[in-house]
């Protein structure tokens, strides 16, 4: 019994961590992310991901040239720091608008405001959980 | 006494029955949720006054009148109390915030609910209104086809909100459904399969029973569907198409092309990669799919099919959208060296290639055949129009009760019409036997993607007032000798102008002449190579003569122009915003470098500017950096919303950027 216990945690651990490889926004077992953060991830893939990876995690291919390197997302540190507005501010003036690198361009007048605050949403689902 | 008796009964059963009405109309559960929703919007609320409005509410149906929308009466407000109420954001349903699109809740008085979601907008029960009662219209929208309501209104292809009924449409437009349906708006849609014509001359009978038993497993890429032939079919199909006579100048290029001497497979090979044949067709599994799998091409085909075809594919097919390669006649040879040497099947039967002995009874029952089961329809040759389509006209199709289809025997279903439409899809010889329809084995997300495109099909096309405009102008090709090469090279295969063009290039051709200039034109039509480092180079080498490189070039640079693109930005402003240091600092402060290369340091995002001088013309540089979205409307590169001066001290830096010498030397060359 506990043997057999033991194997469908072990399957289950290596379900979570397959996933977690591969759709990284989504928890395991959560619910499925709403109409929003659904958009805010098609936002975010096509503007931002370039840079900062689908998960958020600063490792876009284009990031490999960047100094500084692309903002961490999903750090919980990061996450617990930034309030929603700071966020969307950031996205809407760029880094060199809120005093940090030029290389995080302005998106205020390409994104709608309804976008960047989808893309805050979905920025918000990247958050790392503790291992 | 009796009398009385019977009066007072009488009496009080009528009483009884009067209060029946008013009874039932107190106890419909809209009322109890208009109570919960006082409740729920006074503790939710954020001063007292709100508070107070939120009791104060009365008991009572709202609706939405869009008298310009067909009439339409939407209820659903009664229940959905909260649907543009920032307050019940995150609330518990039927009160929550609807979620902000393009149209909510800014213009919920515009478009109502129905309009999007379907269902019953004058019930004023769940029941009726979402379409689950037995006696109910049609229901309501499941969640995974929502997007089918965009298009009712969004008639076009695409349409940027709606990821997945663009993609239905652009699937259902891939497998050519519109050549056996009837679809508002592609009433002209012609199938790109070849006329079937040339078979004799190209293939052996084993292939072309293998074939038509299963075009799918010879080609993954194909999009000619399986018909679930059966053998004596198969051999009848064969027969007539073997029967055919080929034009005779087809006959005597193939025949003369057979005869021809070998050709080199190592020079062949290069010129096979040179002409990025892999841009739409894939050798084994690589490259972009649109186009046949080629590593088996040689066993398909006979030597001089493939010879003569690749000299001249549009002598075949005149719809392909393979261009018209300028390689000289040894330059093919090798080409099919190549595919001779390399892109067959090994274990293939040797007599393969093998010709049919005609029949001619046979052939006559296979053409009875290839009308019956609709082969016409794709495969119409060339001339020929579909004066009526083959199969059931689908206007409409996403107004269908489920009531009015056939299940057949396709007892697990659930009885709605989204259901029936993705079985159909998937498995549609599965509802009876001797349907017309045949199987394309559509992976499950594009069934759901195409049936969210069929719901999006009305019986009547949205009222004017409602229909959306198209975002791009209409895509104009010139005649004369402009339209001759954009036709022989099938520019429009790859390039978008207009609202018209294939989707393989990211590069539309609509404003190009205001964009880069003649010369480099020239120099990148007869030696092509990619422009940002991170996409592969998809562009072919057509081997084009100088002479069509340079019409080619001088055409495209003095007709696809935009008149509000200056062809010199800075006429009529100070030389002070000419300022280069300016402009350089410009380039380093907004951060360009993310994706820009200049020098040898940068992001490879977008395309290095190291040689803008050469390349673009100052003009665009200048219409671009005041707004990359209105020429390129998904472009990554952000809108800072430059100053004119701004702009055009970062165009006049940009304008100094020149490659150096070896680099042009290879664009040359």
């Amino acid at each position: 019994m506990s043997s057999r216990r033991l194997s469908i945690a072990l399957a289950l651990l290596g379900l979570a961590a397959c996933s977690r490889k591969t759709v990284p926004a989504a928890a395991p077992s959560g619910p499925p992310p709403s109409y929003e953060v659904r958009l805010g991830h098609d936002v975010f893939v096509h503007y931002c991901s370039t840079c900062h990876g689908e998960a958020g995690a600063g490792d876009g291919f284009n990031a490999y040239n960047l100094d500084p390197h692309p903002r961490d997302l999903s750090d919980p540190a990061f996450q617990k720091k930034k309030t929603d507005a700071e966020l969307a501010d950031t996205i809407r003036r760029g880094g060199a608008g809120v005093g940090l690198s030029s290389l995080m361009p302005p998106w205020g007048r390409t994104l709608s405001d309804r976008q960047v605050a989808e893309v805050v949403l979905y920025v918000r689902s990247l958050e790392k959980t503790a291992p | 006494m009796r009398a009385r008796h019977v009066f007072a009964i009488t009496s009080l059963v009528f009483l009884g029955v009067l209060a029946i009405s008013p009874a039932k109309n107190a106890l419909r559960p809209y009322r109890s949720l208009q109570q919960q929703f006082r409740k729920l919007g006074a503790t939710r609320a954020h001063s007292l006054k709100e508070a107070l409005r939120y009791e104060g509410q009365s008991v009572a149906i709202r609706q939405i009148w869009l008298p310009r929308l067909d009439g339409r009466v939407d209820r659903c407000a009664t229940c959905h109390l909260g649907a543009a109420d920032p307050v019940m954001a995150q609330a518990p349903e039927p009160f929550r915030l609807h979620p902000a699109t393009a149209h909510t809740p800014s213009e919920f008085d515009r478009f109502g609910c129905t309009s999007c979601h379907g269902g019953q907008g004058p019930a004023t029960s769940l029941e009726e209104a979402h379409g689950i009662a037995e006696d109910a219209g049609p229901p309501m929208l499941p969640r995974e086809q929502i997007e089918a309501g965009c298009g009712r209104c969004h008639s076009g292809e695409t349409v940027d909100e709606a990821p997945v009924l663009s993609r239905g449409r652009a699937v259902m437009t891939r497998f050519g459904c519109y050549a056996c349906h009837l679809v508002r708006g592609h009433e002209d849609f012609r199938s790109e399969a070849p006329p079937l014509t040339t078979i004799a001359l190209k293939t052996g009978a084993a292939w072309l029973r293998q074939w038509l038993k299963n075009p799918k497993t010879v080609d993954p890429n194909t999009t000619m569907p399986s018909f679930d032939l059966t053998d004596a079919e198969i051999d009848e199909l064969s027969h007539a198409l073997f029967g055919r006579t080929p034009p005779q100048e087809l006959a005597a290029a193939v025949a003369a092309a057979e005869r021809e001497g070998p050709g080199d497979p190592a020079a062949g090979k290069k010129i096979f990669s040179e002409a990025r044949c892999i841009s739409c067709h894939t050798v084994e599994g690589k490259g972009h799919g649109t186009a046949p799998e080629l590593s088996k091409v040689a066993t398909a085909a006979t030597r001089g099919w493939l010879l003569a075809f690749v000299r001249d594919p549009h002598a075949f097919n005149p719809r392909t959208r393979m261009p018209q390669y300028g390689f000289s006649p040894s330059e093919s040879r090798d080409v099919v060296a190549y595919l001779e040497d390399e892109l067959r099947d090994f274990d293939a039967p040797k007599d393969i290639l093998l010709p049919l002995r005609v029949n001619r009874t046979l052939a006559e029952k296979g053409e009875k055949a290839f009308r019956a089961r609709g082969c016409f329809a794709c495969h119409a040759g060339t001339g020929a129009t579909v004066a009526e389509r083959f199969g059931p006209d689908l206007n409409g199709v996403g107004d269908k009760k489920a009531r009015s289809l056939d299940f057949g025997k396709r007892e697990d279903l659930p009885r709605t019409t989204p259901a029936w439409l993705g079985a159909k899809l998937a498995n549609p010889r599965s509802f009876a036997q001797g349907l017309k329809m045949p199987s394309f084995d559509l992976p499950p997300d594009d069934v759901r993607a195409v049936v969210t495109a069929l719901l999006a099909l009305g019986a009547q096309p949205a009222p004017e007032a409602y229909r959306s405009a198209e975002r791009q102008p209409p895509g104009v090709i010139p005649g004369g000798e402009l339209g001759r090469l954009f036709d022989r090279y099938r520019c429009l295969s790859c390039h978008q102008i207009g609202d018209r063009g294939g989707d393989i290039s990211t590069a539309p051709l609509t404003h190009e002449g205001s964009k880069v200039r003649r010369e480099w034109l020239t120099s990148y039509l007869l030696v092509s190579y990619s422009i940002r480092p991170i996409i592969e180079e998809r562009m072919p080498i057509f081997r084009m003569s100088r002479a069509d490189a340079e019409l080619l070039a001088g055409a495209i640079t003095s007709f696809y122009v935009d008149p509000a693109i200056p062809q010199d930005p800075f006429a009529g402003h100070p030389d002070s915003d000419r300022d280069i240091g300016e402009g350089e600092r410009l380039y380093t402060s907004l951060g360009c470098r993310a994706c820009h290369i200049v020098g040898a340091a940068g992001g490879y995002y977008g395309p290095p500017l190291t040689d803008t001088q050469s390349r673009l013309q100052p003009g665009w540089v200048f219409a671009w950096l005041k707004g990359p979205q209105k020429w390129r409307a998904d472009v990554r590169c952000p809108d800072y919303g430059l100053t004119d001066t701004d702009a055009l001290r970062l165009t006049a830096y940009l304008e100094t950027l020149k490659a150096p010498a070896e680099t042009v030397a290879r664009g040359k060359s």
